[in-house]
């Protein structure tokens, strides 16, 4: 539970990053170059993660999903008894 | 000769009897001139064997004839002979050998004349009231749901009849000793009718007789029956159609009645209640049948009523989960597809500002220090500056300038 929340506030947190780096650059009339590269590189790391941590959320999530079914299935067998 | 002999058929003419035996011949005869006899009591003597010698002398012309009462009898009828009594005497005339005396053999008196009865009566009620024998505390009840009557009543009288017309069917046995009920003659069999019932196993005694006169019911003021009666083993009925002065009996009884019909109806009452109260308990066990049936059927439409709320509340909550589920799987999808565009977002965002990307392209940066020159004015002729590129820096040098306008 406590690793959950912390990965929804990586998540979270990594979300806020990127809005912040997005705007960055919407706003940058100049732009550093070098700058510009670390905010790139910085983006590509956390769009890595992020991903990498929805691709997780989503497995549970289905794996989740998958289990509601399976009981309720299980219900259905019981009323036929 | 034997006098056991002799028979009122003998010879008489031809034969020599002795006189014992003549008396006996004669006695033979004077039994049929069997009669009641009304006269005054005179010369009372008692016996110390507890006979009673007396004489009876007729009213008009004092004519005498000598009377015995055998003890036995005398004690039966309660009647106390006194010299000037009015009685009646049924019995037989008899010569006692030894005395070759004529005597009348009284086997029932009666005393003679309203007034002499009432008198008797009266004294008797006093004499026994005062011994309690009439007492209300005395008094049984007849058992409820009696069964087995004992009954005495002549078998002659319409009184029989009565009873039997009237008692009910409620499986009575019925046990009847035929008595005389009419006259002073009538003590010696309902004596001996009591007698009878008192080795019985019945439940309860009635007596009965259709109305009559004081004089006809005289036997049912004897003492010697009242007290029977009073002392009886089981609670006794009667029902002697008296209009007043109620015979004495009546008031030793446990329940005196006017009629045989009565004591009928007295003997049905328990058990036509107890039919009442059996139909009643037969309606109120139906009604309570129907009552538990109605309950039931109250009962079985609130649970089936119960069954399908509960049923609906059952459905209702499985889809209001699974609409919850619904909500939640489809809220988080979309909430995935928004973190997901927002990630997409920012990629594009970033490619497009990528400048190494630019520099792939062939783009270069100039830069005079620090500072990207971006005006043919931001560096001079002969200064040097540097060119980034994709994979890495050029210096250079100015040789020309040539702004563009």
């Amino acid at each position: 539970m406590a690793k959950d929340k912390k990965d929804s506030g990586n998540l979270n947190k990594n979300l806020k990053q990127l809005a912040e780096i997005t705007e960055w650059f919407d706003k940058r009339e100049e732009i550093d170059v070098e700058e510009g590269l670390e905010k790139v590189k910085k983006a590509i790391s956390l769009i890595k993660e992020s991903k990498a941590r929805l691709k997780s959320i989503e497995n549970e999530f289905e794996e989740i999903k998958k289990n509601i079914d399976l009981k309720e299935d299980e219900n259905y067998e019981d009323k036929d008894f | 000769m034997e006098k056991n002999e002799i028979t009122e058929n003998n010879n008489t003419d031809e034969r020599i009897f002795s006189v014992s035996e003549y008396i006996t011949l004669l006695n033979i005869g004077l039994k049929k001139f069997k009669a009641k006899i009304i006269g005054e009591v005179s010369e009372r003597k008692i016996a110390s064997s507890g006979h009673v010698y007396f004489s009876l002398k007729d009213e008009q012309d004092g004519a005498i004839i000598n009377s015995i009462i055998w003890k036995s009898a005398y004690n039966m009828y309660g009647i106390k002979l006194e010299d000037g009594m009015k009685i009646i005497a049924k019995g037989y005339p008899e010569i006692y050998a030894p005395l070759g005396k004529f005597s009348f053999i009284a086997e029932v008196i009666e005393l003679a004349g309203e007034g002499e009865l009432k008198k008797q009566y009266e004294r008797l009620k006093k004499q026994l009231s005062g011994e309690g024998l009439f007492d209300e505390a005395r008094k049984r009840s007849i058992p409820k749901y009696a069964q087995r009557i004992g009954l005495i009543t002549s078998k002659q009288g319409a009184a029989l009849a009565d009873f039997l017309n009237n008692m009910g069917k409620f499986g009575f046995r019925i046990k009847m000793i035929d008595s005389r009920v009419e006259g002073q003659e009538a003590v010696v069999d309902l004596l001996r009718s009591l007698k009878s019932f008192k080795k019985e196993d019945i439940d309860v005694l009635a007596i009965i007789r259709g109305g009559g006169s004081f004089e006809s019911l005289m036997s049912f003021n004897n003492e010697k029956l009242v007290r029977e009666v009073a002392n009886f083993p089981v609670p006794v009925i009667v029902g002697l159609g008296h209009h007043k002065d109620e015979p004495l009996v009546t008031f030793a009884a446990d329940i005196s009645v006017s009629t045989p019909t009565a004591v009928a109806n007295y003997l049905n009452q328990s058990w036509e209640e107890a039919v009442l109260l059996l139909e009643r308990y037969e309606r109120n066990i139906l009604s309570r049948y129907e009552e538990i049936f109605e309950n039931y059927r109250v009962i079985e439409n609130k649970l089936k009523i119960s069954l399908e709320s509960f049923k609906t509340k059952l459905s209702s909550a499985k889809m209001s989960l699974e609409y919850c589920l619904e909500k939640s799987i489809t809220g988080f999808k979309s909430l995935l597809q928004e973190i997901s565009q927002k990630i997409q977002h920012a990629q594009e965002v970033v490619s497009s500002n990528d400048p190494a990307r630019q520099l792939e392209l062939g783009y270069s940066i100039a830069m005079a220090g620090k500072k990207i020159i971006r005006s043919t004015k931001d560096i001079k002729i002969g200064e040097g500056f540097s060119l980034k590129v994709s994979d890495g820096e050029i210096g250079s040098e100015v040789k020309k300038i040539h702004p563009v306008k």
